[in-house]
């Protein structure tokens, strides 16, 4: 189950983020979304380390918590998407495929005249949107 | 030397049974002391050894002992190794034929195979019983029954992180750094959910911290490093991704810390459900951890022994609960939290090593060490609030209000709180619920409601109104007349989004004492209006400072005016509105010049506080931090969008104009040479002129850059500068400086400075500076005077006013030169034979022959010149017996008016008197002055002297001619009447020259003679070769051409045309004879 997505700025600050939890964790959430910035640098700044090809946009498994996994993505742009889920078997390809279509929202997003490039996605839809593809997240590999 | 004692047959009997090897050592002080070979035998026979674990031990030298001691561990080592060998095997066939009764016994067997591999340093089969024990054990998890539950699963947990222990270090040691981290995600993820029972949660929790804290430290200490030729993502056997951080001690540091928090929660919540505390003080006494991992006994005293009694799980509890409240988890939990935060930071990870510090000093305010808290807790603030993550900023925060308010600074706790207030939250959605597990810090869920409680709460503080008195201890904050509040808010101060002053000057510049507009505008973003009492405006000249009352608060603030006597206006409201600029535009006015800036505004909120904003212009004011990521409305802070973008909080107040006329008197360009005098004149229109002082400043027009600053012109020398200031003549004819102590007088080569004298209303002072170009290029001259226009008070500006004039410098007389031969006369000169014809070589001069040089001089000004004198000038003393240079003719009249374009020539007669291949000539002086017309007698004592303009002659070279060929003839005849004309070949050598000569026919002449022949000219005399010659035609006429060649140098000689003509008369001329002649001298001197 996804907990939480969270969509990041390129001056590292949060644009968009949003648990799925009926917990009360926002800020560990919070906490563990920051951290994994870290993690998304390293991987940025030594490409050849990582060995994450050049048009990769996709980050992977960037790193365990106790209880949580985060994946991360990084657009041209340099805006990165982090998700943090509670699975412990994630498949690579279910990931990948999340964050494809969360790419697309948040393109359609941004993309609205009246949003302001590199402040807070404030959109409704925006997040009715978010919410139908992680409610739908995992459900294509059961088909 | 002593012999063992023969064995016994019980000892060998005990051997036997248990495997025991035997060693015979024979020690022996000195090597010579042989032991006899029988006795030897003897002695292996009795003991039943091998021929080999007999050794001879000597003791004697090092060497010998070191050997000695060599052979003795290699054999102890390999008879070790064949012992637990066999060991291991005898164990190993239990295993395999599972005759154990229990499973407990199998992994008890697996253990010692396992160490006893470990033992002959065979790691792979160590490691593969290690496992296979693990394994048994986690089977036998539920199914056992041996212990009662709680007891049971505490040993389970025991034995297991041996055995992981044990495994992770073998796979740690061999390099397998993968296969360890995989081998412990499996532990972890086998045994995370055995949680046990739920009164002793506690200790799985504690077990967990173990079991990271134990593999970070492996990890540490493990010489093996990450694969780094191998690309992330790794992946261990069964396919699962590993991160980066994974194999980073430090994360496992941070999660026994978590673990370790975990646990002090759960012991907690233990301790206080348990009511029986002295029971649990009393049951512990006896307790103590049992022989076998994992156990733990009663120790019961039975007359003398000892005796072990199992406990019960009550007991245990009991113990377990006691034992729990001896540690300090705390301390532990922050020095976890510690070696995290420092490998992270070693990593430059900042955001995780500020996460861990963020729970260090959350550690350190659940022990009440409030100061360390807010250090940590600052340092993590600062990342947050650079980044923009309000959430967590908003709990940090929260945290620091907390430790400020325990620590008893109310400046601090304003701060904080009023950060909090303006900090961009708006979702008030989220409704705070009952306190998860200390999730949220002291300041509870961000939203507004939260904010504007702080808003109130911390305004009721501000105003005096009321105190707050912090629960726990006895510190009350309130703040009282003796200490008020004031707040410094800087360009970087977090407390900008609290509240903000831009300050916007209208215009850029302006007059001293006229209104100069300004607008001042205030932001805030704190969640309820807030009511300012008055504000100050600060100025960087003190006497432009004023106070904006409020006029619904006049009365208070009027007390506090007073005082100041400052400026005081009125404005009718001065409540800043959430993200609405409040505007205010006022005027003030600088009497002084320069930059009026606004330094502060200050704002006061009741009687007791004060907040002190830095000014900010518009134009280069930074966005809100926090704020700038929220999509808000944003407005100017001006009225005037264009002033938002470029206005400006400092404008600059012009000097007052200056009522003085600073006249340059120019007069065209200046001549190079001369001393260029430009009058320069003050004329006072309205003010008077006090201390002046005139500065001067000559600067190269075509670079701008000064023609050498005043500072660094000593080095330079006057020839290196092309244009130098030389003087200033006073009016009055003084130009030595006044000895008085207030008059500068100070001249350099680019640079003067010189004060002026009082000058009078409408009066008027005027100098003359003197300028000498000593090239030709164009000057800027600056000229600035500076005044006081009034005498009283040194406080009063001084005045300036400015003139620049460009002025060009120009050569004055262009000197030309050149060299002739004399009148129908050629000397024979080698060196002119024989150079290429286009060698620009220098003028070759025959020796002891006159030559002729022609000396011209043209006026490239545009002023008319008057020559004073033109001379040769020797430079070279020995020069008059080298070369004598005279003037030709003497009649010609100096003091002659050259206009603009006009040549003035002059003749000189050289002979030369030296052989020599460069023969300086001298050099050309040219004394000139300014034809100065109708003022001639005003400045004639400076111009007298003239200008003299030197213009170098090239170097001669002088050769010896050995035939000079001369032509006589009469200047003039008359046609049909013949006449003879005389060729003259003269050796000046002393060798016998052999000439040959041609003679040209010609229309205009009838000729007798020879045409060509050859002739010997004797040495040091000369041949003469007449014709008679008989003109055929009148005019100016060409007379036959002769040619002379030497044959000796093959050179041939011919005179110049222009010199070989006759003038023919139709008939005999009547006129005088005697004005032919100087006819012919004029033609010669001006047709050349």
């Amino acid at each position: 189950m996804i907990v939480c997505i969270a969509v990041v700025g390129h001056q590292n600050n949060p644009l968009y983020l949003q648990s799925f939890t009926e917990a009360d964790d926002a800020l560990k959430l919070h906490h563990i979304v920051h951290c994994s910035l870290d993690v998304i640098d390293e991987r940025v700044n030594n490409p050849k380390k990582t060995g994450s090809t050049l048009n990769e946009t996709y980050l992977g498994l960037l790193y365990p918590t106790e209880n949580y996994k985060v994946y991360g993505y990084l657009t041209n742009t340099k805006v990165k998407f982090i998700l943090v889920t509670t699975h412990l078997d994630v498949r690579d390809a279910d990931v990948r495929n999340f964050f494809r279509r969360f790419h697309s929202a948040y393109v359609d997003a941004v993309s609205n005249p009246f949003h302001v490039p590199g402040k807070k996605i404030t959109s409704q839809t925006f997040a009715e949107r978010v919410s139908t593809i992680v409610k739908s997240f995992g459900l294509s590999s059961a088909v | 030397m002593t012999f063992p004692a023969t064995p016994r047959s019980g000892f060998r009997a005990v051997v036997r049974g248990r495997n025991i090897k035997l060693t015979v050592v024979v020690v022996q002080s000195f090597d010579k002391d042989e032991v006899s070979e029988d006795r030897m035998i003897a002695l292996r026979k009795r003991a039943e050894i091998d021929s080999k674990y007999l050794l001879t031990f000597v003791q004697k030298s090092s060497s010998d002992l070191k050997h000695s001691l060599n052979r003795l561990g290699s054999i102890v080592a390999e008879l070790a190794n064949t012992y637990y060998r066999d060991e291991g095997r005898r164990v190993k066939t239990c295993i395999e034929k599972k005759s154990f009764s229990s499973v407990d016994l199998n992994i008890r067997y697996c253990f010692k195979v396992a160490v006893y591999a470990e033992f002959r340093r065979d790691w792979g089969e160590a490691l593969r019983f290690y496992e296979d024990a693990y394994r048994a054990l986690r089977e036998i998890i539920g199914t056992s029954t041996r212990l009662p539950a709680i007891q049971r699963l505490v040993e389970i947990k025991s034995v297991a992180e041996q055995l992981h222990f044990k495994a992770s270090t073998i796979l740690l040691h061999g390099g397998k750094i993968i296969e360890a981290i995989a081998w412990f995600r499996q532990h972890h993820a086998a045994y995370k959910k055995l949680i046990g029972a739920p009164e002793v949660i506690f200790l799985h929790w504690e077990w967990m911290s173990r079991q990271f804290l134990v593999f970070a430290e492996l990890l540490e200490t493990s010489s093996a490093v990450i694969p780094s030729n191998t690309s992330l993502p790794l992946v261990t056997k069964d396919n699962k991704p590993l991160t980066e951080s994974e194999f980073n001690p430090a994360y496992y540091y941070q999660l026994a810390a978590h673990y370790l928090r975990e646990k002090k929660c759960c012991l907690e919540l233990a301790l206080s459900a348990s009511e029986a505390v002295a029971e649990i003080e009393s049951s512990a006494d006896s307790v103590i951890p049992s022989v076998y991992v994992g156990q733990f006994a009663r120790l019961l005293e039975q007359g003398d022994a000892l005796v072990m009694q199992n406990l019960t799980d009550a007991e245990y509890v009991l113990y377990a609960l006691a034992e729990g409240k001896r540690f300090q988890d705390s301390f532990e939990i922050i020095a976890l939290l510690k070696k995290s935060f420092e490998s992270y930071s070693n990593l430059k990870a900042q955001r995780m090593a500020s996460y861990c510090s963020c729970q260090m000093a959350r550690e350190y305010f659940s022990v009440g060490k409030f100061d360390n808290a807010k250090e940590l807790f600052d340092g993590v603030a600062s990342l947050y609030r650079k980044e923009g993550w309000t959430t967590l900023l908003w709990d940090v925060l929260g945290y620091l209000r907390e430790c400020s308010k325990r620590l008893g600074s109310v400046k601090d706790f304003i701060e904080y709180s009023l950060e909090m207030a303006a900090l961009p939250i708006s979702s008030g959605d989220e409704v705070q619920s009952p306190i998860h597990k200390g999730e949220y810090g002291p300041a509870g869920c961000a939203s507004l409601p939260q904010r504007e409680r702080i808003y109130s709460e911390v305004f009721g503080i501000m105003k005096g109104e009321s105190g707050l008195t912090s629960n726990e201890g006895n510190v009350t904050l309130n703040v009282t007349p003796e200490r008020p509040i004031r707040l410094e808010i800087d360009l970087v101060s977090p407390l900008r989004v609290a509240f903000l002053a831009s300050v916007a000057f209208h215009d850029q510049v302006a007059k001293p004492g006229a209104s100069i507009f300004f607008t001042l505008s205030l932001i805030s973003q704190l969640p309820q209006p807030v009511e300012i009492d008055q504000l100050e405006v600060k100025f960087n000249q003190s006497e432009c400072n004023f106070t904006i009352a409020s006029a619904q608060k006049a009365p208070i603030s009027a007390t506090s005016i007073g005082k100041t006597g400052a400026r005081v206006v009125t404005a009718p409201v001065l409540t800043v509105v959430t993200n609405k600029w409040l505007r205010l535009t006022y005027d003030v006015t600088s009497e002084l010049s320069g930059k009026l800036e606004c330094k502060s505004v200050i704002a006061r909120l009741g009687p007791l506080f004060t907040i002190c904003c830095q000014a900010e212009s518009p134009a280069s004011m930074n966005d809100l931090p926090l704020w700038k990521f929220e999509d808000h409305v944003e407005t100017f802070p001006t009225r005037d969008p264009a002033l938002a973008f470029s206005g400006q909080k400092f404008i600059q107040v012009d000097e007052p104009d200056p009522q003085v006329d600073l006249v340059l008197g120019a007069s065209g360009p200046a001549l190079v040479g001369e001393r260029f005098m430009l009058p320069v004149t003050i004329v006072s229109k309205g003010h008077e002129i006090h201390s002046g002082e005139l500065k001067i400043n000559l600067v190269d027009a075509r670079r701008g850059a000064a023609l050498g600053s005043p500072r660094e012109m000593e080095p330079i020398s006057t020839d290196s500068l092309h244009v130098e200031l030389l003087g200033v003549s006073r009016p009055d004819g003084d130009d030595e400086p006044q000895t008085g102590q207030d008059n500068i007088w100070k001249i350099q080569h680019s640079f003067g400075l010189l004060s002026v004298p009082f000058v009078n209303l409408g009066g008027s002072w005027s100098c003359k500076l003197e300028i000498k170009w000593h090239r030709p290029k164009p000057v800027m001259l600056y000229v600035s005077l500076g005044y006081l226009p009034t005498s009283n008070g040194s406080t009063i500006q001084k005045v300036h006013a400015h003139k620049s004039l460009q002025i060009e410098g120009k050569t004055a007389i262009m000197i030309g030169h050149r060299f002739m031969l004399p009148f129908r006369r050629n000397p024979l000169l080698l060196s002119k034979i024989k150079v290429a014809p286009n060698s620009n070589q220098s003028t070759t001069l025959a020796l002891n022959e006159t030559s002729i040089l022609i000396v011209s001089a043209k006026n490239c000004t545009e002023v008319p010149l008057r020559l004073v004198s033109m001379s040769i000038e020797m430079d070279e003393n020995d020069i008059g017996k080298s070369c004598t240079v005279r003037q030709r003719d003497e009649s010609q009249k100096d003091h002659a008016l050259l206009v603009p374009g006009e040549e003035f020539r002059k003749v000189f007669s050289v002979i030369p008197k030296i052989h020599s291949p460069n023969l300086a000539m001298g050099t050309v002086c040219f004394t000139w002055k300014r034809d100065s017309g109708l003022d001639k007698q005003s400045d004639s004592n400076i111009t007298e002297a003239g200008i003299i303009t030197r213009h170098k002659l090239p170097d001669v070279n002088v050769e010896m001619a050995p035939l000079v060929v001369s032509l006589e003839c009469p200047p003039h005849t008359i046609l049909g009447i013949p006449f003879t004309c005389y060729v003259k070949i003269q050796n000046q050598t002393e060798f016998l020259q052999e000439v040959k000569y041609l003679i040209a026919d010609s229309q205009s002449f009838l000729l007798s003679g020879s045409h060509n022949d050859m002739v010997s000219v004797l040495p040091k005399s000369e041949h003469i070769l007449g014709y008679k010659l008989v003109p055929l035609a009148s005019g100016s006429q060409q007379l036959p051409r002769i040619t002379v060649t030497a044959v000796r140098y093959s050179a041939e000689l011919s005179l110049p045309q222009a010199t070989s003509t006759v003038f023919v008369f139709p008939s005999e001329p009547h006129f005088k004879m005697g004005n032919l002649k100087e006819k012919v001298t004029e033609i010669v001197t001006t047709g050349a």
